[in-house]
């Protein structure tokens, strides 16, 4: 589940990027970088909910030191 | 800014700003300086002049830059040395904080297991560290500060992913808004995101107090401590630049400036604003959850 989350934050990183490639290139891209703006925020929601589900369901769990593990 | 009105690269007659500039780096240095030797006295007072000419200098020029855009004096080339401008400095804060998080990944996943006797770690362990369990989060063998608790990521940081991902919704509708031609819509929506912003520099402070005052978790906590307060600190102080410059832009568009084929302040702005709020998306997963 981690490499899951991992995953789809590097496809966060990639639209980010793709959006900065439109807009240093400038030349009537902008429609491009807004576009890849639009995509990067509307994962980054999905992610977001999808921690949550995660972490609701047990399927991740917070770190802890090792002297406030339960054991 | 883009419009090609003038063929000729402009270059400003009597430009004060950079001397102005390298006058207020060598104050601020030297301030710096006199306040790490000094003996007598700890007030760092001509550092913050020297910061003050910085700040100065910043308006001045910023704004200079602002009217000469204004005035159509720019041609196309001008505009692609802005835009080569911008992918340095993204570069730089990209480096930046691949250092921190770098320097996260490594101890997490090398120097701690080592320290815990992993792989080449084992004589380490049992002649040094003795006893020691290399687990995430720690700070360190030599236990740091003491014991500390952490800050729980369901609470203050989930509120805190929610306010900036808020921001960046608005600001993207800012973005389309602009392109759309509705003045109105736009300073709206950037007015939203200043608050939200702010709002999240806030709670950011609230944490901190938690963090130091309930929780013994300080940047003295060893490796969690010192990796923790760096990137969350240094994201924070992202966060309250990219307000400002928000700020900034929602004047700009209030007084008429940008338009919905040209406007490469308000896309740099608002690409920034992604960018803090990605870096705080891999904060939250990589400090606070994984």
């Amino acid at each position: 589940m981690k490499y899951l989350i991992i995953v789809i934050f590097l496809f966060i990183v990639f639209s980010l990027g793709s959006a900065m490639f439109y807009l240093v290139k400038g030349k009537g891209q902008s429609q491009n970088t807004v576009r890849f703006l639009t995509v990067r925020v509307a994962v980054s929601v999905l992610l977001f909910l999808f921690i949550i589900f995660a972490a609701y369901m047990g399927w991740i769990e917070p770190n802890r030191p090792s002297f406030l593990q339960p054991n | 800014m883009s419009e090609a009105s003038n063929d000729q690269y402009y270059v400003p007659h009597l430009a004060k700003w950079p001397i102005v500039g390298s006058i207020g780096l060598f104050v601020t240095f030297m301030g710096a300086i006199q306040a790490l030797n000094s003996q007598t006295s700890i007030t760092p007072w001509l550092m913050f002049v020297g910061i003050g000419i910085i700040l100065w200098m910043m308006f001045g020029w910023f704004g200079d830059v602002i009217k000469e855009s204004e005035e159509k004096l720019y041609s196309t080339q001008v505009d692609t040395s802005f835009r080569m401008g911008m992918i340095w400095f993204i570069f730089s804060e990209v480096m930046f904080f691949a250092a921190f998080f770098g320097a996260l990944f490594y101890a997490r996943t090398f120097s701690v297991p080592w320290l815990g006797g992993e792989g080449i770690g084992l004589a380490t362990n049992e002649t040094l560290w003795s006893g020691y369990e290399g687990v995430w989060p720690t700070n360190g063998p030599a236990d740091l500060n003491g014991r500390f608790e952490i800050i729980d990521p369901y609470h203050l940081p989930l509120v805190n992913t929610l306010l900036l991902l808020a921001s960046s919704v608005t600001i993207t509708i800012a973005h389309h808004a602009l392109r759309a031609n509705n003045r109105k819509q736009t300073i709206i929506w950037l007015i939203a995101t200043v608050l939200l912003g702010a709002v999240f520099i806030f709670f950011q402070a609230e944490e901190y107090v938690l963090a130091y005052r309930d929780f013994n978790l300080k940047l003295s906590s060893g490796i969690y401590g010192s990796t923790f307060f760096m990137l969350t600190g240094f994201h924070g102080l992202h966060v309250t630049l990219g307000a400002i410059m928000i700020a900034i832009i929602t004047i700009r568009v209030i007084k008429g400036h940008f338009r919905p084929e040209s406007h490469f302040g308000f896309e740099a702005v608002a690409w920034y604003w992604h960018f803090v709020d990605v870096v705080w998306l891999g904060l939250f997963i990589f400090v606070y959850i994984l």
